[in-house]
């Protein structure tokens, strides 16, 4: 117990010790704050225009004779997991359609303070690098999109 | 035939022995003694993390700490008993809060008699999260509270 | 006792009230509450349910509730459920711990959740819930107050702003959001909500 952090090594694959979470693939859906049992996501965001997309900006690609409206975009303001209220269920990460979330399993992140376990978008960014690399398939197991020439 | 009665429990028997108190050697001639009170699920990995670290037989030296540990969820109708067990838990003391019922409700926190966490009546020196946390997050919230307490 | 053995028996020996119904897990005997005792002794003697599992009630909004036991029969290796409606205004029904000893405290539970009244009890007290604590908390039309008070994450559409409280219009004259969009906390009724 004197020693230092408890080791990861050796744990299953797909541990549920923390979730990571990947801000560049997030798009604001807000299925996992609407589908977690606990409500213990936070997210906050707004909107702001596409640039390059205005109206009538003379691309006739994105706006054929100028009719086309202004893109938008959800930019995330706050993303915040209560881990205090987390119950580890993997909802989020299943649900999230553009893979943001990601199961780590370090678990030794103790805190004296109870709203020090709300971990904001940083320390979510930093629980990325602790994220392992998936597990092989198993035997007979049928090979994945990727490699089926499904997913560009 | 009619209903029969079963005799209630612990006539013939000799009482209970009380919370399981585990000393687990912490390092540098310090001894923590856990209480613990394991009301649910987290009870069992506090059981594996317990039984893992070790118990040791005596330490007669050096300073010994005793942490009441709260493992599982917390109902309003055992409140009152989980303030008690802390209340006899002796000094010096600290609390540490396991998984997360104990730490806020956790899964359970829109229920109708569910405490919203043990830190709404007794003091909480760490918490643990998780659920439940594995046996080795548990020693290293025990090493916590012997940071946090120096 | 096959499921037709249940039924044939059931025939020969409880008044033509009591229907029977059969599905995957066994037969449900359903019995007016006049013939509950009856039927329960029938279950224990005729069919040889020794085993008493459990005792709870439905919420069946309003047609009222219905109580259920389920019992089992350890040499014959058979489920039969038993059940009665209740009407929901003040329900009240015979104690079974005359014919199953253990259901004193599955009514003692059943009584605190849905406050159904179980005459001839030895000691009907709150089994499970704090003292003091008012209302039946099973019942559907018992509300978690939880939802209601804690703002629920999802509410807010992606990438709407978020309004702080004081500068949030009052609920009348909020722009009207059609419904099929705006989609509130599950499970909480329209009306409840933070203020």
């Amino acid at each position: 117990m004197t020693g230092g952090t408890p080791s990861t090594d050796g744990l299953p694959a797909r541990s549920r010790g923390v979730i990571a979470l990947l801000e560049e693939n997030c798009t604001v859906c807000m299925l996992c704050a609407r589908e977690c049992p606990d409500w213990c996501i936070y997210i906050e965001s707004h909107q702001e225009p596409v640039p390059g997309t205005e109206y009538g900006a003379g691309d006739p690609a994105r706006a054929p004779a100028g009719r086309g409206r202004q893109r938008v975009r959800n930019v995330l303001d706050r993303f915040a997991i209560d881990f205090s209220l987390c119950m580890y269920c993997g909802i989020c990460v299943e649900v999230c359609p553009y893979d943001a979330l990601f199961w780590s399993p370090e678990f030794s992140y103790a805190e004296t303070d109870i709203a020090a376990l709300t971990h904001e978008q940083g320390r979510l960014r930093e629980w990325m690098w602790t994220v392992p690399p998936p597990p092989r398939p198993e035997e007979g197991a049928p090979p994945p999109g990727e490699a089926r020439g499904q997913v560009p | 035939m009619a209903a029969v009665d079963l005799p209630p429990p612990g006539v013939a028997g000799r009482p209970g022995t009380g919370p399981g108190v585990i000393t687990v050697d912490a390092g540098g001639g310090c001894s923590l003694r856990v209480f613990d009170a394991g009301l649910a699920c987290c009870g069992v990995e506090v059981a594996a993390a317990l039984r893992r670290s070790g118990a040791l037989a005596t330490v007669t030296t050096g300073k010994q700490l005793n942490v009441f540990v709260v493992a599982g969820t917390v109902t309003d109708k055992l409140a009152p008993y989980v303030l008690e067990a802390f209340q006899d838990t002796p000094l010096p003391r600290r609390v540490l809060s396991f998984g997360a019922c104990a730490n806020s409700g956790g899964p359970y926190w829109d229920s109708y008699c569910v405490t919203k966490g043990v830190d709404q009546f007794i003091p909480v020196d760490v918490y643990v999260p998780g659920c439940p946390p594995r046996p080795e997050a548990l020693l290293a919230g025990l090493a916590l509270v012997l940071q946090a307490g120096e | 006792m096959t499921p037709e053995e249940i039924i044939a028996a059931v025939g020969g020996g409880l008044p033509p009230e009591v229907r029977c119904e059969t599905d995957h897990r066994g037969v449900m005997l359903r019995v007016p509450p006049g013939h509950w005792l009856a039927a329960l002794a029938f279950a224990r003697d005729r069919l040889d349910c020794d085993f008493f599992d459990w005792l709870t009630a439905v919420d069946e909004a309003d047609e009222g509730f219905s109580v259920v036991v389920h019992v089992y029969s350890l040499a014959g290796r058979h489920h039969v459920l038993v059940a009665t409606p209740l009407p929901r205004s003040s329900p009240r029904l015979p104690t079974a711990t005359g014919i199953y000893r253990g259901a004193a405290w599955h009514e003692r539970e059943t009584h605190e959740m849905f406050g159904i009244g179980f005459d001839g009890h030895p000691r009907l007290a709150p089994l499970l819930l704090p003292d003091g604590f008012e209302g039946h908390p099973l019942r559907k039309d018992f509300v978690l107050a939880a939802r209601a008070a804690k703002e629920w994450p999802g509410v807010k559409e992606p990438g709407e702003r978020p309004v702080p409280r004081a500068e949030r219009p009052p609920p009348g004259a909020e722009r009207p959001v059609p419904r099929a969009r705006r989609r509130g906390p599950p499970h909480v009724p329209d009306g409840w909500g933070p203020a």
